[in-house]
């Protein structure tokens, strides 16, 4: 009996992982997974790619011990990276919600079992995370790490328990503050909390990843200034790898020693943390409202155009400022646009020196506008409350393509405008104001082309459209991404120049505007197409209804004739 | 008048509703009965232009609502069997909302939207979420939603699901005062005694097919039976009641 409850239970919440009601009703969760799966799997087959051409042979001992040291790391941190997302996006299902408690405590289902099945699935989902991410690299790169002497299984097993390791630790991490949270707080504050907690969880994984210094040669490692970098976790598993590589060098001696507490810590941490915690919440659960009454605070917000483009941007403000789920998809795309920053800064690229002062500032408030205006479109198709659309849809008394220019008001309203307004603050504090006021004439203008192009096939009040996974190649938006990256630094560098050169600039700034023109007039006419129409559901009701006949086992295999 | 002419939906090869006609009146409450599954709520949303038909039309005021369906929606109220509302809105947020999507003045819809709020007993609590309202609250912030504009066509699915007493009995008196006011009500709800006190007229529907459309008093004197209950269980009831109620008990104690 408990077997199967178990069994029944783990399956239950390992694809509970994403919210089946935001999915649309012809969508299928397990493309979704699939393409995750893939995107890691992808950049695990690019890191491959690096340990195939890589050359031992042509460098020497100390080159060769700085780039695997470097490369060791890198693999390290991007496991913790790609974990604390993981345990961040995830965050709200590691404890049951009020709808799981309200249908599962009546069942003769022992807490115990609940529990089990819980971490179980949240374990196999991390384990999956983590060997997608290896499933190539972690053939590959182990034999590059095989010590003078030492034996090629050794390192692949040292690889392996060092990345789960790591990945654990960050997980447990996360597992365990939110069960001293719910241990020690009542539950509707622990949920205000919680909030917090998982925006500060996000923030410190991506500062850690890309603020955090390279550490590649001995020298480096015992340097006052670097000092502080060693209390860094990707650091001590570091020396935990080499320590069970049999490669230890005496830099990594305190490393290592740091990695085995922080793992025994954050795990024995988190057993205890959490089980005490998962027991006495779910009594809580059902004892306590999940949400605080709000009785007072600013409850105003200025309109936004005429009625219609009102009630569309106002809701899209509310959902976004209080809908903890996408506020945090929205904080992936920043976290995104931060690292670039952190990345050009490091790398600040032409020599002249006066340009280089411009270069990250430039980069920083053009790529923060591209990667929010992105970032908004996709966070607004994904909906909230779904089944509550009708109202959008009782209500539609305006024509089409009001509400299609209603649709573009938010976007322009939370994606150009607060990067705009934020830039402009920025610039006009530490350049001259005329400086300034040029490259913000660019910025509005790139940021009202992006957003144009981004609505030109958008037909969905923002957060009411039902979502289809599967349908975004996202190995082929991430490349693209990296693309048009490389092109924004390209901009940036001719943009740095051109703010010296009247005539550049007039150049630049009236094919700006023309592009500008042309994205919103494609935007304009195709939401002024006869067959415009809301959408609300991401798959039209199809003209042929198919039967599906082959779920009963009946597979046509001949085309007919 | 709303106008039902061969209204039929088919979901894949299942037919919900099937070659329905039938009409309601300005001035008088007209309800829509059923067992569950028998097309009720299918129906409702056909006519509020949620769901499309496969075959027949709809009129009101004799147009066909296809013709001019934002026309239609800015007289058309509408009260949902399941009270879904965006929980993330407070109440007068929500409301503010519906008030703007229906393009409605905004000086005379917040005073509108005030007084409903008093009138219902919501006030006080306007500015909460309404993830924090209970079941009968939020059925108040949905009735409010669909009374704000004044509609001259009110179709409620349900609407005393959740309601106390007191809010029961308001709402009893405010369909019957709105229809005197000369407005079309379409009212479905399996409380038969309450169909029974508000509606001057029923149609019931079984197995997605009209099996009586007339008045209460008709129905009453052509089948020779004292309640709706009564005509109820006749027409649409095929159950013998007592006896699934034994089996049941005996099923689970075996």
């Amino acid at each position: 009996m408990t077997k199967l409850q178990f069994r029944v239970l783990y399956r239950q919440f390992l694809f509970r992982m994403v919210d089946l009601e935001l999915i649309s009703a012809q969508g299928d969760i397990s493309k979704l997974l699939g393409q995750f799966a893939g995107l890691l799997m992808f950049f695990s087959f690019a890191l491959t790619f690096g340990a195939l051409v890589f050359d031992r042979g042509r460098l020497k001992p100390a080159q060769l011990q700085s780039a695997l040291w470097g490369m060791e790391h890198f693999l390290i941190s991007t496991t913790m990276l790609v974990v604390g997302l993981f345990a961040v996006l995830s965050w709200d299902s590691t404890f049951p919600d009020r709808r799981d408690v309200l249908v599962l405590a009546p069942l003769p289902i022992r807490a115990r079992t609940l529990f089990l099945a819980k971490v179980s699935a949240a374990a196999a989902a991390l384990g999956l995370t983590v060997v997608a991410l290896h499933c190539l690299a972690g053939l590959g790169w182990p034999f590059h790490f095989v010590p003078k002497g030492g034996n090629g299984l050794r390192s692949l097993a040292a690889y392996w328990i060092t990345m789960i390791s790591a990945g654990a630790f960050n997980f447990c991490c996360v597992l365990g503050v939110q069960g001293l949270g719910a241990q020690f707080l009542p539950r509707r504050y622990f949920l205000r909390l919680s909030a917090f907690l998982q925006m500060a969880a996000f923030c410190w994984f991506m500062c850690s990843y890309f603020v955090e210094p390279s550490l590649v040669t001995p020298a480096a490692f015992t340097a006052p200034q670097n000092q502080w970098a060693l209390w860094l976790p990707s650091y001590w598993f570091l020396g935990f790898f080499h320590q069970l590589n049999g490669s230890m060098h005496p830099v990594f001696q305190q490393l290592a020693r740091r990695a085995w507490i922080g793992l025994a810590v954050s795990v024995g941490g988190m057993a205890v943390a959490y089980a005490l915690s998962y027991f006495r919440t779910l009594k809580k659960i059902v004892e306590e409202p999940d949400i605080v009454p709000g009785s007072g605070g600013v409850h105003w917000l200025p309109p936004f155009g005429n009625s219609l483009e009102t009630a569309v941007v106002q809701f899209s403000i509310r959902t976004l400022a209080r809908s903890r789920q996408h506020r945090m998809m929205l904080a992936f795309f920043l976290g995104i646009g931060f690292a670039l920053l952190v990345f050009v800064i490091k790398n600040p690229g032409p020599k002249n020196a006066a340009l280089k002062s411009d270069i990250p500032l430039l980069f920083t408030t053009v790529a923060m506008m591209c990667i929010t205006v992105v970032g908004t479109r996709v966070v607004f198709s994904m909906p909230i409350s779904l089944r509550a659309n009708w109202i959008f849809r009782v209500t539609q008394v305006s024509r089409a393509w009001e509400y299609m220019a209603a649709i573009r008001r938010p976007l322009f309203a939370l994606g150009v405008a607060p990067v705009w307004i934020l830039s402009a603050g920025l610039l006009f504090s530490i350049w001259p104001w005329q400086l300034a006021a040029d490259h913000l004439v660019v910025l509005g203008l790139l940021g009202s082309t992006v957003a144009y192009v981004c609505l030109a096939s958008f037909r969905k009040i923002p957060f009411t459209c039902s979502y289809l996974p599967g349908k975004s190649y996202l190995h082929m938006a991430f490349l693209t991404a990296m693309g048009l990256m490389l092109f924004i630094i390209r901009g940036v560098v001719f943009e740095s120049e051109a703010l010296r050169n009247g005539t550049s600039y007039t150049i630049m700034v009236v094919v700006l505007a023309v592009a500008m023109l042309a994205a919103r007039w494609w935007a304009v006419s195709r939401a002024n197409e006869e067959d415009a129409v809301v959408q609300f559901e991401e798959l039209p009701t199809p003209a042929l209804q198919l039967l599906g006949l082959n779920r009963d086992g009946v597979v046509t295999t001949e085309a007919p004739s | 008048m709303l106008e039902l002419r061969s209204v039929s939906k088919c979901f894949s090869s299942i037919t919900a509703v099937d070659n329905v006609s039938f009409s309601a009146r300005a001035g008088e409450v007209t309800g829509y009965l059923g067992p569950n599954g028998s097309g009720k709520s299918t129906t409702m949303k056909m006519i509020t232009g949620l769901i499309e038909m496969t075959s027949g039309e709809i009129l009101f005021d004799g147009k066909r609502i296809q013709h001019d369906l934002i026309a239609y929606k800015q007289r058309m109220g509408y009260v949902p069997e399941e009270p879904h509302l965006y929980a993330h809105l407070s109440g007068l947020e929500y409301l503010v909302m519906v008030g703007q999507l229906r393009g409605l003045d905004e000086r005379r819809t917040r005073e509108c939207i005030d007084g409903l709020l008093r009138l219902f007993t919501l006030y006080g609590d306007r500015h909460a979420p309404i993830s924090a309202y209970s079941k009968g609250m939020r059925q108040k912030v949905l009735l409010s939603a669909a009374l704000l504009h004044n509609p001259d066509l009110l179709l409620l699915d349900e609407p005393f699901s959740g309601l106390d007493v007191g809010s029961a009995l308001v709402l009893r008196s405010l369909i019957q005062e709105l229809a005197a006011r000369g407005k079309v009500v379409l009212f479905s709800s399996h409380e038969l005694e309450t169909v029974e006190r508000v509606c001057s007229r029923v149609v019931i529907l079984h197995r997605g097919k009209i099996v009586a459309d007339d008045s209460i008093a008709s129905l009453r004197t052509l089948m020779e039976l004292p309640t709706l209950e009564s005509i109820f269980s006749q027409l649409a009831v095929e159950q013998d009641t007592a006896a699934i109620s034994k089996e049941i008990a005996d099923l689970i104690r075996a």
